[in-house]
């Protein structure tokens, strides 16, 4: 027995000092914005990616070669990239925040992504103030754009606006004429008839160019709705907020921050998209985008079967899958007013982080020095406007076809305000519940959107009144 | 006059004291790892239900009585989402308990030829990483996969399993077929546990195969039956990992998948709201124990424990 002891007792106490030695804080004790001096170790910064784009395998290499780069120019600060893919990011990073185990900077993320953690970011502004860092590159829209109330929550990086995305071969096969690239210009019909360039002529134009397997369009008698191998219209399907604002900018707050109110621009887009699928169908329902033929890599731009598809410039990733056709128009005009949704990422600090000051000076890196090469991997537009002709130059190398990028400059100035992913009462619940109508749309027929507009305002409004 | 009788303990002698403290030496490691990834934390989300704790939250944590089990009661979505889990269990308890015990039925049967090859068939699909499996389904129930290839090709119009709020139900019910191997391999450990000399008996007594079943099979299984569904109980509220996988956690199609557990989820990790997370969390806990407890109260008249005195 005593033998057993004897062997027992020390292989507790190496269990406890094991133990001891896991549960150990190594931030313990450096403090709240210490800074380590060069004969110390090199304070760890963690940078965890991916609440919006970042995530692809070549977007991967290209942050971590920043993150190289950087712990070689200096030796006081030691960055490491945490990916986590964007499906999962959110609740791995409330889950770290929760634990206490939160990551210093978290980007790129989209005003949608930040407001999901409102309340959370460190306001950058004493430490822009401290280190001098230079706004004066930026528009000061762009710049207030992440001012959340005193709060400024970022320094903008990259703009991602909304163009029209086409296939110039489908147009041409049926006949008809490239839709406008300039704002303002009207579409030019075939028979030299020409029409205001909104959704309306983008319906008409829709119709003509969804075609069934026996090459019929939507407007032809004997046209096959459950056979139909080309649609003519996808909008932005992720969000039913980012449908809304192409037609109008608006948010779901009434402007009290307690009463809901769908904008009639929103409303107007949803029964668009609605009626669109299955009233008209020229816009896909979300069975048939489930499928692998028109589900190209989570858009259906990028199968090559849609002739036409409002959506985000980060879309460039891969709409080279749409083949070699493609181009870029403008955004059509609702009511005579002409919106481009636009997203905008950047990086952030954790409120809680606790080395501020050194995850300052790499925020500084990624929005200075590294930008150029972060924004081609991301396929974003600079918010610094001195950057965005060479950025565009860099761009169009990617693809073999000649895209007018000038589409994308000038969609800039019809971005959304108030933008569509502001912050709102409760906004991940609202959120929940707006991809659950946004389901419930895509999938069931025969729905009254009148009704279903009045219901999903009340269920938005009983859960802020919660 | 009652007679108390009360049980004397007999003390311990010194070499089984010694004895049971290396037994408490040994389950040591247990006993620190059970306090502190379970019962602490279990505890500690009991307390955080009369808390206020959520991650975004901008006024200190306070203690706020039961306003999180009031605000229970008028969340329409959290019961709901019980509903969603109480459809699917209606579907799944029958299917995970019935079906297995039918298989190792059919693999035990003397009369069905290369069982042997019949029971690395059906428990090979259980080893299947399970997310692995949730996304090959996937392919197969959508609308131009095989399934309904499958159902097109013998004259049935097929539905949209994955996109109709309907039918998403049944196949989630159909891809759990894919996790039955491990019951099928109970179910016939516990068949071939059966004395052989029952069956014998039975034969006797004129009994044939309907009635050896019904009075031989299903009472002799009953421990194997009840210990099923008891697991199959506590796995169906638990469900939560293939709709996840499958659809985001989103709960598409139109909240048809949003399981109890899914929105429990959710509420602790988007919603980041720890303290109406916790409570949920209760409820589920309080819901499996009553489900649990009204099973062992109602298996007293079915379950037949051979060796029960």
């Amino acid at each position: 027995m005593n033998r057993i002891r004897s062997r027992l007792l020390p292989a507790l106490a190496a269990t406890v000092l094991a133990l001891t030695a896991c549960s150990s804080d190594p931030g313990t004790g450096t403090g709240a914005g210490k800074s380590a001096d060069s004969n110390t170790a090199p304070v760890e910064i963690r940078w965890f990616c991916c609440l919006g784009t970042g995530e692809q395998a070549e977007q991967v290499k290209a942050q971590q070669k920043v993150v190289n780069d950087f712990n070689a120019s200096q030796r006081k600060i030691k960055v490491s990239l945490e990916v986590v893919s964007y499906n999962n990011a959110r609740d791995t990073l409330s889950t770290q925040i929760a634990s206490g185990n939160g990551p210093d900077i978290a980007g790129p993320v989209g005003i949608g992504g930040a407001a999901a953690f409102h309340g959370q970011w460190l306001d950058l502004g004493p430490l822009i103030k401290e280190s001098g860092f230079d706004l004066s590159p930026f528009a000061a829209g762009s710049v207030d754009l992440y001012k959340i109330g005193e709060v400024q929550e970022g320094i903008p990086f990259a703009i991602y606006p909304s163009m029209m995305f086409y296939k110039a071969d489908m147009f041409e096969e049926a006949g008809l004429n490239e839709p406008p690239h300039k704002y303002g210009e009207k579409y030019k019909w075939p028979d030299g008839r020409e029409s205001e360039w909104n959704y309306e002529t983008l319906k008409e134009l829709a119709l003509k160019l969804t075609v069934d397997k026996n090459g019929k369009d939507a407007t032809e008698a004997g046209f096959d709705p459950k056979n139909i191998v080309q649609y003519g219209f996808e909008p932005s399907r992720d969000d039913l907020r980012y449908q809304g604002a192409a037609f109008g900018a608006g948010t779901l707050d009434s402007g009290d921050g307690k009463t809901v109110k769908i904008p009639d621009s929103y409303a107007d887009a949803w029964r668009y998209f609605y009626d669109g699928m299955w009233k008209d169908k020229f816009i896909m329902t979300g069975p048939v985008f489930e499928t692998d033929q028109f589900n190209g890599e989570g858009a259906a731009f990028f199968s090559g079967h849609v002739a036409m598809s409002a959506n985000f410039l980060w879309t460039t990733y891969g709409v080279a899958g749409a083949g070699k056709d493609w181009n870029l128009a403008a955004m059509p005009s609702h009511k005579g007013k002409t919106t481009s949704p636009t997203s905008a990422d950047t990086f952030r600090i954790l409120a809680k982080s606790k080395h501020p000051k050194e995850a300052f000076e790499f925020l500084s890196y990624l929005v200075g020095k590294a930008s150029k090469e972060l924004l081609t991997a991301y396929g974003a537009m600079p918010a610094r406007t001195a950057d965005q002709d060479a950025f565009f130059t860099t761009l169009a190398t990617q693809f073999t076809n000649t895209v007018d990028w000038q589409v994308t400059k000038d969609s800039v100035q019809f971005a959304d305000n108030p933008h569509s992913e502001s912050h709102t009462t409760k906004y991940n619940q609202t959120i929940t519940i707006l991809g659950t109508y946004r389901s419930r749309w895509m999938t069931q027929p025969g729905l009254n959107m009148d009704d279903e507009l009045a219901k999903l305002q009340k269920e938005i409004q009983t859960v802020w009144n919660g | 006059m009652t007679a108390i009788r009360t049980r004397r303990r007999i003390p311990m002698t010194l070499m089984a004291r010694r004895e049971a403290r290396h037994g408490y030496l040994f389950i040591l490691p247990w006993i620190i790892g059970f306090l502190a990834f379970t019962a602490i934390p279990m505890a500690a989300t009991f307390v955080f239900t009369f808390l206020n704790i959520s991650l975004n939250q901008q006024e200190p944590i306070a203690f706020v009585g039961l306003d999180n089990y009031r605000r229970l009661l008028g969340d329409e979505q959290a019961w709901s989402s019980l509903g969603v889990t109480f459809r699917f269990a209606l579907l799944w308890l029958p299917v995970v308990i019935v079906v297995p015990f039918l298989l190792a039925l059919a693999v035990n049967s003397k009369s069905i030829r290369g069982s042997s090859l019949m029971r690395v068939l059906l428990f090979m699909p259980y080893v299947v990483p399970f997310v692995a499996s949730a996304l090959i389904w996937q392919n197969m129930l959508v609308d131009n996969g095989w399934v309904n290839r499958a159902l097109g090709w013998i004259g049935i119009s097929p539905p949209s399993w994955l996109n109709d709020p309907t039918w998403v139900i049944p196949g989630l019910v159909m891809m759990g077929f894919w996790g039955l191997g491990a019951g099928i391999i109970i179910n016939l450990a516990g068949l071939r546990g059966i004395p052989t000399e029952l069956y014998d008996a039975a034969r006797l007594d004129g009994a044939g195969w309907w009635r050896q079943l019904r009075h031989v099979t299903i009472p002799m299984m009953s421990p194997v039956l009840f210990y099923t569904m008891i697991l199959a109980v506590v796995e169906v509220m638990q469900y939560f990992l293939v709709p996840l996988v499958l659809f985001n956690g989103t709960g598409d199609p139109a909240g048809a998948t949003r399981f109890f557990n899914l929105y429990l989820y959710q509420t602790f990790f988007t919603y980041q709201e720890m303290s109406y997370g916790s409570t949920l969390a209760w409820l589920l806990f309080v819901i499996t124990l009553v489900v649990t407890l009204l099973l062992f109260r109602v298996s007293r008249h079915w379950v037949h424990y051979a060796g029960e005195r």
